[in-house]
Protein backbone atom coordinates (compact mmCIF):
# COMPACT_ATOMS: atom_id res chain seq x y z
CA UNK A 1 0.00 0.00 0.00
CA UNK A 2 1.50 3.27 -1.07
CA UNK A 3 1.26 6.46 0.93
CA UNK A 4 -1.84 7.83 -0.73
CA UNK A 5 -3.82 9.69 1.88
CA UNK A 6 -6.79 11.96 2.18
CA UNK A 7 -6.27 15.17 4.08
CA UNK A 8 -8.13 18.40 4.60
CA UNK A 9 -7.90 20.58 1.52
CA UNK A 10 -5.94 23.80 1.61
CA UNK A 11 -7.95 26.89 0.64
CA UNK A 12 -6.54 27.18 -2.85
CA UNK A 13 -7.19 23.50 -3.68
CA UNK A 14 -10.72 23.69 -2.26
CA UNK A 15 -11.43 26.71 -4.44
CA UNK A 16 -10.13 24.93 -7.54
CA UNK A 17 -12.39 21.94 -6.91
CA UNK A 18 -15.41 24.08 -6.14
CA UNK A 19 -15.01 26.17 -9.28
CA UNK A 20 -14.21 23.27 -11.59
CA UNK A 21 -17.32 21.45 -10.36
CA UNK A 22 -19.57 24.50 -10.40
CA UNK A 23 -22.11 25.36 -13.08
CA UNK A 24 -22.22 28.48 -15.22
CA UNK A 25 -19.49 30.97 -16.07
CA UNK A 26 -17.34 30.19 -13.02
CA UNK A 27 -16.77 26.69 -14.35
CA UNK A 28 -15.71 27.94 -17.78
CA UNK A 29 -13.33 30.44 -16.22
CA UNK A 30 -11.80 27.73 -14.02
CA UNK A 31 -11.31 25.46 -17.06
CA UNK A 32 -9.59 28.29 -18.92
CA UNK A 33 -7.36 29.03 -15.93
CA UNK A 34 -6.50 25.35 -15.59
CA UNK A 35 -5.58 25.17 -19.26
CA UNK A 36 -3.46 28.28 -18.92
CA UNK A 37 -1.39 26.96 -16.02
CA UNK A 38 -0.99 23.49 -17.54
CA UNK A 39 0.08 25.04 -20.84
CA UNK A 40 2.68 27.01 -18.89
CA UNK A 41 3.90 23.72 -17.38
CA UNK A 42 4.18 21.96 -20.74
CA UNK A 43 6.11 24.90 -22.23
CA UNK A 44 8.43 25.11 -19.23
CA UNK A 45 9.18 21.39 -19.40
CA UNK A 46 9.80 21.46 -23.15
CA UNK A 47 12.18 24.39 -22.59
CA UNK A 48 13.93 22.51 -19.75
CA UNK A 49 14.55 19.54 -22.04
CA UNK A 50 15.40 21.50 -25.19
CA UNK A 51 19.09 20.52 -25.12
CA UNK A 52 18.23 16.81 -25.16
CA UNK A 53 16.05 17.12 -28.27
CA UNK A 54 17.06 16.96 -31.94
CA UNK A 55 17.36 20.54 -33.33
CA UNK A 56 14.36 20.21 -35.67
CA UNK A 57 12.19 19.07 -32.75
CA UNK A 58 13.48 21.69 -30.32
CA UNK A 59 12.61 24.45 -32.76
CA UNK A 60 9.01 23.39 -33.27
CA UNK A 61 7.34 22.71 -29.96
CA UNK A 62 4.43 25.17 -29.77
CA UNK A 63 1.80 22.81 -31.14
CA UNK A 64 3.17 19.88 -29.14
CA UNK A 65 2.93 21.87 -25.89
CA UNK A 66 -0.58 23.03 -26.69
CA UNK A 67 -1.78 19.49 -27.48
CA UNK A 68 -0.16 18.21 -24.30
CA UNK A 69 -1.92 20.91 -22.27
CA UNK A 70 -5.25 20.09 -23.94
CA UNK A 71 -4.94 16.40 -23.08
CA UNK A 72 -3.72 17.18 -19.57
CA UNK A 73 -6.85 19.25 -18.91
CA UNK A 74 -9.03 16.36 -20.09
CA UNK A 75 -7.09 13.96 -17.84
CA UNK A 76 -7.35 16.24 -14.80
CA UNK A 77 -11.08 16.82 -15.25
CA UNK A 78 -11.65 13.10 -15.79
CA UNK A 79 -9.83 12.20 -12.59
CA UNK A 80 -11.05 15.07 -10.44
CA UNK A 81 -12.86 12.73 -8.03
CA UNK A 82 -9.54 10.95 -7.45
CA UNK A 83 -7.93 14.05 -5.99
CA UNK A 84 -7.72 13.47 -2.22
CA UNK A 85 -5.93 16.61 -1.17
CA UNK A 86 -2.71 14.84 -0.19
CA UNK A 87 -0.87 17.53 -2.16
CA UNK A 88 -1.83 20.94 -3.48
CA UNK A 89 -4.31 20.70 -6.33
CA UNK A 90 -1.94 22.48 -8.70
CA UNK A 91 0.89 20.02 -7.95
CA UNK A 92 -1.49 17.14 -8.59
CA UNK A 93 -2.62 18.72 -11.88
CA UNK A 94 0.95 19.55 -12.96
CA UNK A 95 1.94 15.88 -12.99
CA UNK A 96 -0.62 15.17 -15.72
CA UNK A 97 0.82 17.99 -17.83
CA UNK A 98 4.34 16.70 -17.20
CA UNK A 99 3.35 13.20 -18.29
CA UNK A 100 1.57 14.39 -21.42
CA UNK A 101 4.39 16.62 -22.59
CA UNK A 102 7.23 14.25 -21.75
CA UNK A 103 5.64 11.33 -23.60
CA UNK A 104 5.15 13.55 -26.64
CA UNK A 105 8.70 14.90 -26.48
CA UNK A 106 10.22 11.40 -26.37
CA UNK A 107 8.04 10.18 -29.20
CA UNK A 108 8.73 13.25 -31.33
CA UNK A 109 12.46 12.91 -30.73
CA UNK A 110 12.29 9.34 -32.02
CA UNK A 111 9.70 9.92 -34.73
CA UNK A 112 12.21 9.82 -37.58
CA UNK A 113 14.21 6.96 -36.19
CA UNK A 114 13.57 3.43 -37.24
CA UNK A 115 12.58 1.20 -34.35
CA UNK A 116 12.60 -2.48 -35.27
CA UNK A 117 11.80 -4.38 -32.12
CA UNK A 118 12.19 -7.69 -33.96
CA UNK A 119 15.80 -6.80 -34.67
CA UNK A 120 16.95 -5.53 -31.29
CA UNK A 121 20.41 -6.73 -30.36
CA UNK A 122 23.10 -6.34 -27.74
CA UNK A 123 24.58 -3.58 -29.91
CA UNK A 124 27.13 -1.35 -28.26
CA UNK A 125 26.48 -2.79 -24.81
CA UNK A 126 28.82 -5.64 -25.73
CA UNK A 127 30.93 -3.77 -28.29
CA UNK A 128 34.41 -3.22 -26.79
CA UNK A 129 34.78 -0.11 -28.97
CA UNK A 130 32.18 1.69 -26.85
CA UNK A 131 32.66 2.96 -23.33
CA UNK A 132 35.61 2.70 -20.97
CA UNK A 133 37.76 -0.38 -20.63
CA UNK A 134 35.81 -3.06 -18.85
CA UNK A 135 36.95 -5.20 -15.96
CA UNK A 136 36.97 -8.98 -16.10
CA UNK A 137 34.11 -8.91 -13.63
CA UNK A 138 32.11 -6.62 -15.90
CA UNK A 139 32.69 -8.85 -18.92
CA UNK A 140 31.73 -11.91 -16.90
CA UNK A 141 28.46 -10.29 -15.79
CA UNK A 142 27.62 -9.27 -19.35
CA UNK A 143 28.37 -12.73 -20.66
CA UNK A 144 26.23 -14.44 -18.01
CA UNK A 145 23.30 -12.06 -18.48
CA UNK A 146 23.52 -12.47 -22.24
CA UNK A 147 23.25 -16.24 -21.95
CA UNK A 148 20.37 -16.02 -19.45
CA UNK A 149 18.45 -13.53 -21.59
CA UNK A 150 18.39 -16.12 -24.37
CA UNK A 151 17.59 -19.08 -22.11
CA UNK A 152 15.18 -17.72 -19.50
CA UNK A 153 13.19 -14.77 -20.87
CA UNK A 154 10.01 -14.89 -22.92
CA UNK A 155 10.22 -13.42 -26.42
CA UNK A 156 8.42 -10.25 -25.33
CA UNK A 157 10.64 -9.84 -22.24
CA UNK A 158 13.76 -10.37 -24.37
CA UNK A 159 12.70 -7.75 -26.91
CA UNK A 160 11.77 -5.17 -24.27
CA UNK A 161 14.91 -5.87 -22.24
CA UNK A 162 17.23 -5.44 -25.22
CA UNK A 163 15.33 -2.45 -26.58
CA UNK A 164 15.62 -0.57 -23.29
CA UNK A 165 18.93 -1.80 -21.87
CA UNK A 166 20.98 -2.20 -25.01
CA UNK A 167 19.36 -0.04 -27.70
CA UNK A 168 18.36 2.66 -25.16
CA UNK A 169 14.94 3.16 -26.71
CA UNK A 170 12.63 5.10 -24.32
CA UNK A 171 9.81 2.96 -22.95
CA UNK A 172 7.27 5.55 -24.14
CA UNK A 173 8.50 5.00 -27.69
CA UNK A 174 8.31 1.22 -27.32
CA UNK A 175 4.79 1.61 -25.93
CA UNK A 176 3.77 3.73 -28.92
CA UNK A 177 5.23 1.34 -31.50
CA UNK A 178 3.65 -1.71 -29.86
CA UNK A 179 0.29 -0.16 -29.04
CA UNK A 180 0.98 -0.63 -25.33
CA UNK A 181 1.42 1.66 -22.32
CA UNK A 182 4.43 2.89 -20.36
CA UNK A 183 3.31 0.84 -17.37
CA UNK A 184 2.94 -2.36 -19.38
CA UNK A 185 6.33 -1.98 -21.07
CA UNK A 186 7.99 -1.21 -17.74
CA UNK A 187 6.35 -4.28 -16.18
CA UNK A 188 7.78 -6.48 -18.94
CA UNK A 189 11.23 -4.98 -18.24
CA UNK A 190 10.79 -5.35 -14.49
CA UNK A 191 9.70 -8.99 -14.83
CA UNK A 192 12.62 -9.68 -17.16
CA UNK A 193 15.12 -8.25 -14.70
CA UNK A 194 13.58 -10.17 -11.79
CA UNK A 195 13.73 -13.39 -13.79
CA UNK A 196 17.36 -12.70 -14.67
CA UNK A 197 18.29 -12.03 -11.03
CA UNK A 198 16.67 -15.29 -9.99
CA UNK A 199 18.42 -17.18 -12.78
CA UNK A 200 21.75 -15.64 -11.79
CA UNK A 201 21.28 -16.81 -8.24
CA UNK A 202 20.55 -20.31 -9.51
CA UNK A 203 23.76 -20.38 -11.56
CA UNK A 204 25.63 -18.94 -8.57
CA UNK A 205 26.62 -15.57 -10.02
CA UNK A 206 27.29 -13.02 -7.28
CA UNK A 207 26.14 -10.13 -9.51
CA UNK A 208 22.52 -11.00 -8.68
CA UNK A 209 22.96 -9.72 -5.13
CA UNK B 1 31.28 -4.85 -9.32
CA UNK B 2 30.40 -1.82 -11.43
CA UNK B 3 27.04 -0.77 -9.92
CA UNK B 4 26.01 1.23 -12.99
CA UNK B 5 26.15 -1.72 -15.34
CA UNK B 6 24.65 -4.03 -12.71
CA UNK B 7 21.68 -1.69 -12.21
CA UNK B 8 21.29 -1.16 -15.92
CA UNK B 9 21.13 -4.89 -16.55
CA UNK B 10 19.39 -6.18 -13.46
CA UNK B 11 17.63 -3.17 -11.90
CA UNK B 12 16.94 -2.64 -8.23
CA UNK B 13 16.08 -5.45 -5.85
CA UNK B 14 13.88 -3.12 -3.76
CA UNK B 15 10.08 -3.50 -4.05
CA UNK B 16 9.01 -1.55 -7.13
CA UNK B 17 5.31 -0.66 -7.51
CA UNK B 18 5.61 0.22 -11.22
CA UNK B 19 4.85 3.35 -13.24
CA UNK B 20 1.12 3.70 -12.57
CA UNK B 21 1.32 3.29 -8.80
CA UNK B 22 4.29 5.64 -8.67
CA UNK B 23 2.40 8.25 -10.70
CA UNK B 24 -0.47 8.13 -8.21
CA UNK B 25 1.66 9.62 -5.45
CA UNK B 26 4.25 11.53 -7.47
CA UNK B 27 2.72 14.85 -6.41
CA UNK B 28 3.15 13.96 -2.73
CA UNK B 29 6.71 12.79 -3.32
CA UNK B 30 7.62 15.99 -5.21
CA UNK B 31 6.19 18.22 -2.49
CA UNK B 32 8.04 16.22 0.16
CA UNK B 33 11.27 16.69 -1.78
CA UNK B 34 10.62 20.40 -1.98
CA UNK B 35 9.97 20.64 1.76
CA UNK B 36 13.30 18.94 2.35
CA UNK B 37 11.80 16.14 4.40
CA UNK B 38 13.11 12.59 4.17
CA UNK B 39 11.21 11.57 1.03
CA UNK B 40 13.20 8.35 0.76
CA UNK B 41 11.87 7.23 4.15
CA UNK B 42 8.30 8.35 3.42
CA UNK B 43 8.17 6.98 -0.12
CA UNK B 44 10.67 4.09 -0.39
CA UNK B 45 8.76 2.44 -3.22
CA UNK B 46 8.76 5.61 -5.31
CA UNK B 47 12.49 5.92 -4.77
CA UNK B 48 12.98 2.29 -5.81
CA UNK B 49 10.92 2.82 -8.94
CA UNK B 50 12.69 6.02 -9.93
CA UNK B 51 16.04 4.23 -9.63
CA UNK B 52 14.97 1.80 -12.33
CA UNK B 53 12.59 3.81 -14.55
CA UNK B 54 14.26 6.57 -16.54
CA UNK B 55 10.98 7.94 -17.95
CA UNK B 56 9.36 8.38 -14.53
CA UNK B 57 12.60 9.77 -13.14
CA UNK B 58 12.77 12.46 -15.83
CA UNK B 59 9.12 13.35 -15.32
CA UNK B 60 9.66 13.64 -11.57
CA UNK B 61 12.66 15.90 -12.13
CA UNK B 62 10.43 18.08 -14.31
CA UNK B 63 7.72 18.25 -11.67
CA UNK B 64 10.20 19.18 -8.95
CA UNK B 65 11.83 21.77 -11.23
CA UNK B 66 8.41 23.29 -11.91
CA UNK B 67 7.58 23.48 -8.20
CA UNK B 68 11.01 24.97 -7.44
CA UNK B 69 10.62 27.70 -10.05
CA UNK B 70 7.14 28.47 -8.77
CA UNK B 71 8.44 28.60 -5.23
CA UNK B 72 11.13 31.05 -6.32
CA UNK B 73 8.53 33.19 -8.09
CA UNK B 74 6.44 33.33 -4.92
CA UNK B 75 9.37 34.58 -2.85
CA UNK B 76 10.18 37.42 -5.28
Amino acid sequence: MLNSMTTELDDDSARWLEELRSQGPLRGQAHSRLHEILHRVTRAEAFRRRDTLPPDVAGDLDDLCLQAANDAVVAVLGKLDGFRGASRFTTWAYKFALLEVSVRLRRRAWSRRRVALDEVSWGHLVDPAHGPERSVEHEELLSTVRQLVESTLTENQRRVFLAVVSEEIPIDVIAERTGSSRGAVYKALHDARRRLRTAMTVVGHRGAK
Amino acid sequence: MNEDIRNRLLGSTSPDPGCDACFEILDQYAEAMLRGVDAARLFPQVVAHLESCEACREDTEGLIAMLRSQSLDETK
